[in-house]
């Protein structure tokens, strides 16, 4: 598999919030940090979460060199060197840069990096009622929006 | 770490059943996952259902029973809890009759069978659910109507789903879990839409009507109107199997032309018409409904009109339309419970029966003659009651009567995982385990024709699962149980031809699915046919024919009410995060929705200077409570709609806040107000006005 990220199609997001909660779950998370997010208006429900930018304008932004691109194509943040200034928050251009007020330190998706590496999908991507939440290569990806134009998917 | 163990179970956040894997690590669940081989929920698993660990690891948890000594809760033995109250039941039996003892649970949790059969033993009539206005009443109006209940046929892939006040991918849905629904839509059903809040599901929709709230029964005689005069309906079906169709059709002509049931639901009738066509000529179509048209005046008419549809197309018990699934042979609940052993002369004790007569035949009791009978002593008084899993003062019309009621009961328990404000008023604390923590063949009592493996995960405190406490309290009062409750389910699963043991492993069972069951048979009502003409009603001397009654509040019935009360409350909205009045403790919830929420429109907003994210005022001739402003061009602006099961667990003192949100307080519970044959309560629609609250 090449580079991996997350994609959501999201017309399909009906806004149940289950990708929220596996995601707090999958990562111990309390009330704060909400590394995926759904955003509702009215009966539009808009996914905000971390696509992994190949060029991440949160890495370019980040003056202390903590955040990396790992060769699966992963955007992490090494919290050791994290030095909580924010200015990933600011250059993310989706919202989805969290900040963890205790610790006063930045925050991100890591696509679920444990589960990875055990070959199991990212926990959010799993629970999708409408299955908006794909996960894989750009291979992957095109594969779905091909059957989807095809209704299949 | 120690040892990890993956256990394969089934959720119960809702009414349950979605399949789970659950890590268990040193006696503790420290994860949960949907089960991708799941038969009904495929690997998927809500909000509710992933943050089961904190629930049952939540620090408000209750894990001992208690008693209430001077009005503070006390730790106590389950041998002393149950000896009290066993002694206390057996007291009132003595000095009043079986009778005097309320049962109540809340919303179906995969107990009714274990707690019907407690009640019946013990001899009481007076047994107090959500069934009145809530599924149960679905089900005992389609059982008159064409004996079972009719369900969305989503695995014979329907051509059109007619989505009616129902949402099943946000909340409960009963049956189904979204997820079948959702791929017969991806599959290129067609969806018409009837809500009158514009959804996820009317955004997808075909066809959208937006109907005035609780009109639901009207639109569904704007359907057969259509229907009849087009001549779409289905000759050999309704000439040989609906008993009443000349009937029913002289008076849908007589009494609702399309003007007239515009004029009512507010629905275009050209609109009408289109969707009508539509239903009557897509073959194979299914009528997915919801619970909001349960709980109004017309509950049982509404249900038998839509089953009229179902029937009058051909849809009925076809693949792809609406079938009587068949489930696999384990003992029912009925069997179980040991419906036929309460005898007749108990029976007739059972409150409200003789005018309920509709819910009687399903053995429930509306909460209004609980009511009654605690604070006026009519027709006699109840003195003791067991409440599980049940919250009547957030979740009952009326919520005011209803605390005072149970205020004024002499003697009370509870069994729950936490103090809720209902919990709070009785005398002695049961602790009941969550589905982590127990055995059970979920689903029995669903008619979607599985039922799937509850596995016990851990045990945590003292907590028992409900089923063994009305064991235990069973054999206390002398009832004939089981040594444990994994015999009982050996009981419960032995016309299948297997043990709970083996059950466990297998995960699930399914039943035969045969369709057109009729052509052998027939229906399984008098005349084996499908009873648009009810002659159980006739019989019992109600009209015979379904049709719309006029919603006891609104501004068609009421319109003295109008200058003070000009809107239209639609309470008891659902968010996917909360079921009824409970999860408001679990933080990755809360988080998501902190606080309860009312739609109003923005230009409705705009003249009350309400912005978003105000609190406001809403009062009906009942009451005021307060809920968070949400301003949404989705809804009419004559409309305001608001959530429902709102308390507040981080309030400490015992009400937690019971009546700050409490959208029932603004329902009149009054018998004038219910279905005359179910009593249902009209807990969905009263006038109301809305105010800004100033800080």
């Amino acid at each position: 598999m090449g580079k991996v990220s997350l994609m959501f199609f999201k017309k399909d997001c009906m806004g149940c919030h289950a990708c929220e909660v596996a995601c707090k779950q999958e990562h111990a998370l309390g009330v704060g940090p909400r590394l995926v997010r759904v955003i509702e208006k009215g009966c539009d429900f808009f996914p905000i979460y971390c696509h992994h930018c190949a060029n991440a304008p949160c890495k370019e932004a980040c003056p202390a060199g903590a955040i990396i691109r790992n060769p699966q194509g992963v955007v992490l943040i090494d919290s050791e060197l994290c030095i909580g200034c924010q200015a990933c928050v600011e250059a993310c251009p989706f919202g989805a840069m969290q900040f963890e007020e205790e610790k006063g330190l930045a925050m991100k998706c890591d696509l679920c990096i444990d589960r990875l590496s055990q070959d199991e999908r990212p926990a959010c991507s799993l629970v999708c009622p409408t299955r908006c939440i794909s996960f894989g290569d750009m291979h992957t990806f095109s594969e779905r929006v091909a059957k989807r134009a095809m209704g299949e998917a | 770490m120690g040892e990890i163990k993956k256990i394969r179970t089934a959720c119960r956040n809702c009414h349950g059943g979605c399949g789970v894997i659950a890590t268990v690590s040193d006696g503790k669940v420290i994860k949960v996952e949907g089960d991708p081989e799941s038969p009904i929920s495929y690997g998927t698993l809500c909000s509710k259902g992933l943050a089961v660990t904190q629930m049952a690891y939540h620090p408000d948890r209750i894990l001992h029973p208690m008693k209430k000594v001077n009005g503070q809760w006390e730790r106590i033995s389950w041998d002393e809890a149950l000896d009290t109250v066993a002694t206390k039941f057996k007291e009132v039996i003595a000095a009043h009759g079986p009778e005097a003892i309320v049962i109540g649970q809340g919303t179906g949790r995969d107990y009714e069978s274990h707690l019907y059969r407690f009640a019946n033993m013990l001899g009481t009539p007076n047994v107090l659910t959500a069934g009145h206005m809530c599924y149960v009443s679905r089900v005992a109006s389609t059982l008159i109507t064409c004996g079972n209940l009719p369900i969305c046929d989503y695995r014979g892939e329907p051509k059109l789903i007619v989505m009616w006040a129902c949402n099943p991918q946000w909340t409960n849905p009963d049956e189904y879990k979204g997820v079948d629904f959702w791929k017969a839509y991806k599959k290129g059903a067609k969806l018409i839409c009837i809500d009158p809040r514009k959804g996820f599901v009317a955004k997808r929709a075909h066809l959208w009507l937006q109907l005035r709230p609780g009109t639901d029964a009207a639109l569904a005689m704007g359907f057969h109107r259509v229907i009849m005069e087009e001549e779409l309906f289905d000759r050999e079906f309704t000439a040989q199997y609906i008993h009443g169709w000349e009937a029913f059709r002289e008076r849908v002509m007589k009494d609702y032309p399309l003007e007239r049931v515009e004029e009512i639901t507010w629905v275009d009738k050209d609109l009408i018409r289109q969707a009508a066509r539509l239903y009557a000529t897509t073959k194979p179509a299914c009528i997915h409904w919801g619970v909001p048209t349960e709980q109004t005046n017309n509950c049982t008419d509404f249900t038998r009109t839509a089953t009229g549809l179902m029937a009058a197309t051909g849809n009925l018990d076809a693949p792809g339309g609406n079938v009587l699934y068949v489930n696999p042979p384990t003992r029912t609940v009925a069997e179980f419970a040991r419906h036929k052993e309460l005898s007749l002369e108990q029976r007739a004790k059972r409150l409200g029966g003789e005018q309920y007569k509709l819910g009687a035949r399903v053995a429930f009791i509306t909460p209004k003659v609980a009511w009654e009978s605690i604070l006026e002593g009519k027709p006699y008084q109840l003195k003791a009651g067991l409440l599980c899993g049940t919250n009547p003062v957030i979740t009952r019309d009326g919520a005011r009567e209803a605390y005072a009621a149970l205020q004024a009961l002499d003697f009370l328990v509870a069994i729950d995982f936490f103090l809720t404000p209902t919990a709070e008023l009785a005398d002695i604390f049961l602790p009941a385990g969550t589905w982590l923590e127990q055995n059970h063949v979920a689903d029995n009592w669903k008619r979607h024709g599985f039922v799937v493996a509850r596995q016990k995960c851990v045990e945590i405190g003292e907590a028992w699962q409900d089923h063994k406490i009305f064991m235990e309290l069973g054999k206390r009062m002398g009832q004939q149980w089981w040594d444990t409750v994994e015999e009982s389910l050996d009981y419960l699963l032995e016309p299948a031809g297997v043990t709970w043991e083996e059950f466990k492993k297998i995960g699930w069972l399914q039943g035969e699915m045969v369709y057109h069951k009729y052509k052998e048979r027939g229906f399984s009502t008098p005349t084996r046919k499908v009873e648009l003409w009810s002659t159980t009603l006739e019989k019992w001397g109600f009209d015979p024919l379904p049709k719309y009654v006029e919603l006891p509040e609104s501004p068609v019935s009421t319109p003295e009410l109008l200058e003070r009360y000009p809107y239209i409350l639609n309470a008891g909205l659902r968010t996917p995060t909360f079921f009824h009045s409970a999860n408001r403790q679990q933080p990755w919830l809360r988080e998501i929705r902190p606080d309860p929420i009312v739609e109003i429109h923005p230009e409705t907003a705009r003249k009350h200077g309400i912005q978003d994210g105000d609190w406001v005022y809403i009062e009906s001739p009942r009451g005021r409570v307060k809920e968070r402003a949400k301003l949404y061009d989705g809804i009419n602006p004559q409309v305001v709609v608001a959530e429902h099961g709102w308390w507040y667990p981080e309030i400490k003192d015992p009400g937690h806040g019971w009546d700050i949100s409490n959208i029932n307080i603004l329902m009149d519970n009054a018998h004038r107000t219910m279905d005359p044959a179910m009593g249902a309560t009209n807990i969905r629609n009263c006038l109301c006005s809305i105010a800004r609250v100033e800080d």
